[in-house]
């Protein structure tokens, strides 16, 4: 601890007298002084609570229904259907999914705000309808009305008459979790690689001779154990679903950490015979920076299409994966850098020399100071990763087709442009989000920046 | 200066090594089988059957898909070396799965030998009209179709109890129609052998790794330097990027007329960027604080943040949009009809000016803003310096102090930005070429995307790779010609 703060006060370039400085609370003040940086964190905030809602906000199935004496949740149930005996004993049955909620004779009913799901259609209202024009109602008995206040298309409709609105509900969730979910899959990858890399550099990480062949062959044994082999049963889980997916996948890394683990321990004792014993380095930097060299030099968006134009299966989770798999690069650079200071300065000497192991001295000591221009860097990421996604959605390629985002309610605009709602809308929500992010990345970078302290 | 450009060519070797590899990875691995998509379909008749056979084994050898994939490969004891030579891609995955499961090679083999003698031998039936009088042409028919299917069901199939049930059938079949006397001891065999199949089983076969190396001819090494100009000339060597799925072109010639629109507007924007941030950015960091660096500051923020897809949208949909203003055209880059015949170069820009203006713009804001704010920042670090103060303290006049002596070492950061303006204006390209259909690259690689066009994915991935490194190239040389400090040893 005590080295920490040593170098806390080293970063900041305050002298020994400031004890009690905390270098966390000084810059979160520095970042509400930012005025735009701290409203768009409180906008965001608000998108987080919007998308985690957007289940119950925007669905055409009642928070609460109460049907010929029988109280129904079909917003929060998991099952979906409810029986309700009549009084002749005979049973009707409701399906919450496909139920016409809004003509049931029941006794209270409580809609949700935005009283439609975002890719189910609304006959009466197809046609892009706009958001102030004329929106009709059928009732029950099949007569025409003008829209009830609580059922009306706020934003107007599509082609078919879905709602914008509940669409662009809908498409929050879906935007940020790509955005947050594959920026945790690239910080993961990013961060290690780039700590690795900063701090053993070329010629700082030593093994036997016989230990770093053995792990060589170790890994391309591992390889063959754990994907191999299992090749077929990680496929069919593909056609499967996506927890099966997870868990032989999962299967298939222990098995790799196994094999791996186990060549490790051979490698030790192979490192012992006297011609293998020889020290040698291992480059872990070049290997690192290579690889960062290769994904940096094909254009992301063509890349990523090239790969998702393989994915047999076109989900969410694969779109993020495949994100988080090629933009990690940036986070990679600047952490590698970052360390590439910090393992020389005198507090991680002193941490060596007092013979701590180096993967405490990596993730104990240094990663906490190292973390700051990582932190600027999954920011604009993650506003990267929303365009990525939206554009892709915008193009129809590597999105499911039948989910609604803000980018395929963007490509619905593009084919009628008299429906400026259907373009106006989605595009400033991606706006609004690209811009919170990028706005929240300044202002962490200028309040991780001690150099700028006021 | 020479030598150290050579020494930078030398470094980007590997790279490009690299990215052919990983082109030529996503494309091994892209789904569906090629060869099924060149041959055209045809009406389902023995004569034609045989036919297709035919040309798809012509194909899968114009392909190069009867090679291994690569120079070695990683696989069990279990597996021969010669299962590429397989020509349906369903039937070698059958076989791939039988040995994962049993792993006996040979009696796999057998099988399969077996399997194919039974089922060619089916379409080349002709039946005893003798034998066939008491039947109805159709049913004959009919029953020799049923088998036939059954027995390419059972080709492309590993699950056991799936062929046991088909077997069963083919047998109910062979019982019933005595016309079909002469497949039955053919047809015996192969079930024998199935049987033997599980009874020889040595699945621990599959547990023990093996390096599989193959020669140099390989899918690989034919997709980079050719096969001596038989089908292929290669891909470093003479750009044959292989034929289209869709077209049945070779990809070269579709490339080669689509390059030219995307590097014209690739070129123009990064130009165009670089014209108009630099006198933005020093003009906003000379005058910091005032009302033109805090607007500016604003709209590039803006502009940076803005979707490109959203910005044309908008844009064609208020300047090429009939019901508000209709200035200019919404698509394509020459009228429909195309250039008036005799048109001189001239003629045909002023012709196409209107049609660049709205994808010019998209292609350019992002790096326009992006450069600004770089130009901006390195300007402010430059004017902070103490030889900027001693030249106004030598009374130059503040245009002569920024231009002249401030600009020079300020634009060191945005060359170096070059970069990644490049890559990003030719990623950019795939959007912005589909809106406004710009006949290019990116709206080309949608396209193939769309249509399951693998080569020519690859194609694109791998020119943009190669045009981005370029890219890379220019800017460590731009940048050891501005700055004398870097020594080119």
């Amino acid at each position: 601890m005590e080295e920490q703060k040593t170098n806390i006060d080293k970063v900041v370039g305050k002298s020994e007298s400031n004890q009690d400085f905390n270098f966390k609370k000084f810059a979160w003040k520095q970042f509400k002084q930012n005025k735009p940086a701290y409203y768009s964190y409180k906008v965001l905030i608000f998108l987080i609570i919007l998308a985690v809602l957007s289940p119950i906000i925007a669905t055409d199935q009642p928070l609460y229904c109460k049907y010929k004496g029988v109280s129904m949740f079909p917003a929060f149930s998991f099952s979906n259907s409810c029986e309700i005996k009549n009084e002749d004993r005979t049973i009707e049955k409701i399906q919450y999914d496909i139920a016409e909620w809004k003509h049931l004779d029941a006794t209270t009913i409580i809609f949700a705000p935005v009283a439609y799901n975002p890719n189910k259609t609304d006959y009466n209202n197809a046609d892009y309808v706009a958001p102030g024009g004329k929106q009709i109602f059928i009732d029950k008995e099949g007569n025409e009305k003008p829209m009830p206040t609580k059922f009306r298309h706020w934003l107007g409709t599509g082609k078919g008459g879905e709602d914008v609105l509940s669409g662009l509900i809908n498409g929050t969730r879906i935007s940020l979790s790509i955005g947050i979910i594959s920026m945790i899959i690239a910080s993961f990858l990013g961060i290690l690689l780039g700590a690795m890399a900063g701090y053993f550099g070329d010629k700082k990480l030593q093994t036997t001779r016989g230990s770093f062949w053995t792990m060589v062959v170790g890994v391309v044994i591992a390889y063959y154990y754990g994907f191999s082999v299992r090749s077929y049963n990680i496929t069919d889980a593909f056609a499967d679903s996506g927890v099966a997916v997870l868990l032989q996948l999962f299967i298939s890394l222990i098995i790799f950490s196994l094999v791996v683990f186990l060549f490790y321990l051979l490698g030790k004792q192979v490192g012992k015979i006297s011609f293998l014993s020889t020290r040698v380095f291992i480059p872990v930097d070049s290997m690192v920076s290579r690889l960062i060299e290769i994904l940096i030099s094909m254009p992301l968006l063509i890349l990523i299409i090239s790969i998702s134009a393989i994915a047999k299966e076109k989900s969410m989770i694969n779109l993020m994966v495949i994100i988080g798999l090629t933009t990690w690069t940036g986070i990679a650079r600047l952490t590698r850098a970052e360390f590439l200071r910090i393992s020389n300065l005198e507090y991680i000497q002193a941490a060596k020399s007092m013979g701590l192991k180096e993967y405490r001295i990596i993730f104990k000591h240094a990663l906490p100071n190292a973390l700051a221009p990582a932190l600027v860097a999954i920011a604009f990421g993650v506003a990267s990763a929303i365009l990525i996604e939206s554009a892709l959605s915008f193009l129809g390629v590597g999105v499911p087709p039948s989910t609604v985002t803000w980018g395929s309610l963007l490509n619905a605009g593009h084919e009628q442009f008299s429906a400026w709602w259907l373009v106006v809308f989605p595009g400033l929500a991606i706006f609004l989000t690209v811009t919170i992010y990028n706005l929240m990345g300044e202002g962490l970078r200028d309040a991780l920046d001690p150099r700028l302290k006021k | 200066m020479l030598q150290y450009i050579l020494k930078r060519i030398f470094i980007f070797i590997p790279t490009l090594i690299a990215i052919t590899l990983l082109g030529f990875i996503i494309s091994v691995n892209a789904p569906g089988d090629p060869v099924e998509r060149m041959v055209r379909p045809s009406i389902d008749d023995n004569a034609k059957t045989i036919n297709v056979v035919e040309e798809k084994r012509a194909w899968r050898e114009k392909l190069g898909l009867d090679l291994p994939v690569f120079y070695f490969s990683l696989t069990s004891v279990s597996r021969p070396d010669t299962l590429y030579r397989i020509i349906d891609k369903n039937e070698k995955e059958a076989l791939d799965r039988l040995i994962s499961i049993y792993g006996n090679w040979d009696a796999i083999q057998k099988y399969h030998l077996s399997l194919n003698k039974f089922y060619f031998s089916q379409l080349s039936f002709v039946a005893d009209t003798n034998q066939l009088r008491k039947y109805d042409k159709n049913e004959v028919l009919e029953t020799l179709n049923q088998l036939k299917f059954e027995a390419s069901a059972i080709q492309g199939t590993y699950d056991k109890a799936v062929i046991e049930v088909k077997m069963n059938k083919i047998t109910s079949l062979l019982k019933s129609y005595p016309f079909l006397e002469k497949f039955k001891s053919e047809f015996e065999i192969v079930r024998r052998d199935f049987l033997l199949i599980e009874k020889t089983s040595t699945p621990w076969k599959n547990y023990i790794p093996r390096v599989a190396f193959y020669s140099y001819k390989n899918q690989y090494h034919r997709w980079l330097f050719g096969d001596g100009g038989k089908f292929s000339r290669g891909l470093l060597l003479h750009g044959d990027f292989g034929t289209s799925y869709v077209t049945r072109q070779p990809i070269s010639d579709v490339i080669y007329s689509k390059i030219g629109w995307s590097l014209f507007f690739t070129m123009l924007s990064v130009i165009l960027a670089y014209f108009v941030s630099i006198p933005v950015g020093v003009r906003a960091a000379a005058k910091r604080g005032s009302r033109f660096d805090k607007s500016s500051s604003i709209v590039l923020f803006m502009l940076y943040s803005m979707p490109s897809f959203w910005l044309a949208t908008l844009l064609i949909m208020t300047f090429a949009n009939t019901d508000v203003f209709s200035w200019l055209p919404a698509s394509g880059v020459k009228p429909p009809l195309g250039y008036p015949d005799g048109a001189s170069f001239f003629e045909m820009v002023k012709i196409s000016f209107p049609y660049i203006i709205l994808p010019a713009i998209c292609y350019t804001y992002s790096s326009f803003a992006f450069l600004s704010r770089t130009m901006r920042v390195s300007m402010l670090d430059v004017i902070n310096q103490d030889y900027i103060r001693t030249a106004r303290a030598k009374g130059l006049s503040e245009k002569k102090v920024i231009w002249k002596h401030g600009l020079r070492n300020a634009l060191l950061p945005i060359i170096t930005v070059f970069a990644n303006v490049f890559p990003a204006a030719i990623g950019g390209s795939v959007i912005i070429e589909s809106i406004f259909t710009i006949p290019g690259m990116g709206s080309e690689a949608i396209y193939a995307i769309q249509t399951n066009n693998y080569p020519m994915i690859i194609a694109i991935l791998t020119i943009t790779g190669f045009l981005t490194l370029v890219g890379y190239l220019i800017s460590d040389i731009l940048y050891a010609i501005v700055d004398p400090r870097i020594s080119y040893n």
